[in-house]
């Protein structure tokens, strides 16, 4: 390999981990502002099939969340809104945001 | 004449009554719940979710969907079977007026 190939492959493997986290966070922050449409806005209701308010998360137990949030991807717990939320989330979507929720502020 | 009024003012009065429950019975009912949930609606395990501060007509929701099967856990469906929709409403007036969760924005 010459000198300026190796230069352009370091510079590429320096670059990658830095884009992979930028995404990783553009993409956390896409998935935040997705469950604060309905979590976000105080007294907001479900419309169907029942109306009530939509559980508040802030302060809410990180392995809770998860756990809700799995059941719903795995349709143990049915709603429809949730589960279609849920489906394309990642394990470590899912952590990351119950961590964002269990942190009250 | 007065009696058509008197009916009416109860007619009226009602489904208000339906659906506010009674804060100091729901903390005498609460005895169980705290086994898990905490005395003060805050878990001390970080699997069973806070309770504290919780919108009143969620917690019911919750409840009632224990109850008839549609939410399915092994602890919480025992815990539920013998609880009227009177306990719910005081269950969850106790709970949703202690401090913990919040709405994050």
């Amino acid at each position: 390999m010459s000198a300026p190939r190796i230069a352009i492959a370091a510079l590429f493997a320096a670059a990658v981990p830095v884009h992979a986290a930028d995404s990783n966070q553009t993409t956390l922050e896409n998935k935040i502002a997705q469950c604060q449409g309905c979590h976000g806005i105080v007294d907001w209701k479900t419309a169907f099939p029942e109306v009530y308010r939509v559980p508040k998360l802030g302060g809410q137990k990180a392995n809770y969340l998860v756990a809700a949030l799995k059941a719903y991807k795995s349709g143990e717990r049915d709603f429809a809104t949730m589960r279609a939320i849920a489906a394309p989330l990642s394990d470590q979507d899912m952590q990351a945001l119950a961590n964002y929720y269990a942190e009250k502020k | 004449m007065k009696k058509i009024l008197v009916a009416s003012l109860l007619a009226l009065a009602l489904p208000a009554v339906a659906a506010s429950g009674d804060s100091e019975a729901g903390k005498k009912k609460s005895t169980p719940c705290a086994a898990c949930h905490g005395a003060n609606g805050v878990s001390a395990s970080p699997d069973f979710p806070n309770l504290a501060g919780q919108y009143d007509d969620y917690i019911v929701k919750a409840l009632s969907h224990y109850k008839n099967g549609k939410r399915k856990n092994p602890i919480m469906q025992a815990q539920v079977a013998n609880l009227s929709q009177k306990d719910m409403l005081d269950l969850a007036a106790y709970f949703s007026s202690q401090k913990q969760l919040a709405v994050k924005h």
